[in-house]
């Protein structure tokens, strides 16, 4: 009876010790838990976890656990990089004037990396094929777009060039004759891709859509190469306005995904680590129990 | 010898047993949830889900702009889950000072397909039985812990 009321006495006088809380970072010391001094093998019990902590086998795991937090902390950098990534400029340099005819190939897809470059252009307008565009937006106000094939001296291809805008279709069509025909002109604009064809969506008998794909059957006499996209002209023609041409807007917006991915490698990096402490405070406890138990049978026994 | 529960922690068991259960399910389900996603977006059929927007239910990848992008939504929602579940499985490891090879098995549940239905029957059976005889024993024993 004595015994088991000292067992108790001691049991919870342990269990209320400073060994805390689930979780709780408390440093654990043998002299204030237990009086057990010598382990069942008669060696000295460890004074406090920190002892434990010291020997090789857990440094060992320690440099282990620093290892996975590593890769959980190089894998969170990883899902940073890539959250920029995916929010990075896909032409940083479209406000760059670049040869046409070395930027673009002409037969090729028109790519995003090319798209809003601006570009230089040296060629000849073909005077059969001027064309008026309807219902294109300049800074608000609806007008027309004259628009024409320039064939590029370097190479021989054609591309559609937007001239400029005017607010009444009269004023497009008559800019035509300020166009210099037959002559070599130098040009510099935007190039963007080409609309989609408009499938007879015309608007004041005009077509609406400055279509490549279109306008290569509409072309007079028309064989060749032709590029996938068209120049909108920096400098318009024979009166007419500049067609509002901004730079492409850059997307900086995160991608929220990998930013969360990365908080939580984070997370798991600092559990590997807090996994080691609670690891090496179990096994001091333990050893401190298995000594408490050994004591014990051994009254028992006597 | 594997150490017994703590006295102070007894009553804390079945909580942090349903509190696991209960992470383990939706953990299960989220993985199964994101199983079906990854089919349908890195198959041939590239295809994602979203609520809302135009186009229906399922939309060709990356092509979402208004709908609300569901399939992401999954993504994020499993990463915090299976950390919720991280934390459950501590706190139950914790509590039954449990050998640790059993904290990385229950971990492994949460990350492999259907495998957390069967850790977590497996699991809570231990520890509800483990509960049951600490509960059942008048005074606190310190030997012939149950395995």
């Amino acid at each position: 009876m004595l015994a088991d009321a000292e067992r108790r006495a001691e049991r919870s006088g342990r269990t209320a010790g400073p060994s805390g809380a689930d979780g709780t970072m408390t440093l654990v010391s043998r002299l204030e838990v237990h009086p057990v001094t010598s382990a069942p093998d008669g060696s000295d019990l460890p004074d406090s976890m920190w002892q434990v902590a010291r020997r090789p086998r857990w440094i060992a795991m320690l440099a282990l656990a620093l290892v996975i937090a590593g890769i959980f902390a190089w894998l969170g950098h990883w899902q940073i990089e890539r959250s920029i990534e995916s929010g990075k400029v896909v032409n940083p340099e479209t406000e760059t004037v670049k040869v046409l005819s070395d930027t673009v190939e002409p037969q090729s897809p028109f790519f995003d990396r090319v798209g809003g470059q601006m570009v230089s252009v040296t060629g000849q307008f073909d005077a059969d094929d001027f064309r008026v565009v309807s219902d294109r937006v300049n800074d608000g106000d609806r007008g027309w777009w004259l628009i024409g094939r320039l064939v590029d001296d370097s190479d021989g291809a054609s591309v559609a060039v937007a001239v400029g805008w005017a607010p009444t279709e009269d004023e497009a069509v008559a800019a035509e004759a300020a166009v210099p025909v037959g002559s070599d002109v130098s040009l510099v604009g935007r190039y963007s891709p080409s609309d989609a064809p408009s499938d007879g969506a015309y608007q004041d008998g005009r077509e609406t859509v400055v279509s490549v794909a279109a306008l290569v059957n509409e072309w007079s006499d028309f064989s060749g190469d032709v590029y996938a996209g068209y120049v909108v002209a920096s400098e318009p023609w024979g009166g007419l306005d500049a067609i509002y041409s901004p730079a492409p807007v850059d997307d900086v917006s995160l991608n929220w995904l990998n930013v969360f991915y990365a908080i939580e490698w984070v997370v798991f990096a600092g559990f590997a680590v807090f996994l080691w402490f609670r690891l090496v405070r179990d096994a001091f406890e333990r050893e401190i129990d298995e000594a408490e138990e050994a004591r014990l049978a051994a009254d028992v026994a006597a | 010898m594997p150490l017994k529960p703590r006295q102070r922690d007894i009553p804390k068991i079945p909580g942090a047993v349903k509190f696991y259960k209960i992470s383990a399910y939706v953990t299960g389900v989220m993985l199964l949830l994101l199983v079906f996603e990854m089919v349908f977006k890195y198959t041939p059929l590239q295809l994602e889900m979203q609520l809302g927007g135009q186009g229906g239910f399922l939309v060709p990848k990356d092509s979402i702009t208004e709908g609300f992008n569901l399939s992401t939504a999954i993504l994020i929602a499993h990463g915090w889950l299976y950390v919720v579940y991280l934390f459950a499985d501590f706190r139950l490891w914790s509590l039954m000072r449990w050998p640790f090879s059993r904290f990385i098995i229950i971990a492994l549940g949460g990350v492999v397909p259907f495998l957390s239905f069967f850790v977590e029957s497996h699991m809570t059976k231990l520890a509800l039985r483990e509960h049951a005889e600490l509960v059942a024993e008048p005074t606190p024993k310190t030997q012939g812990a149950p395995a």
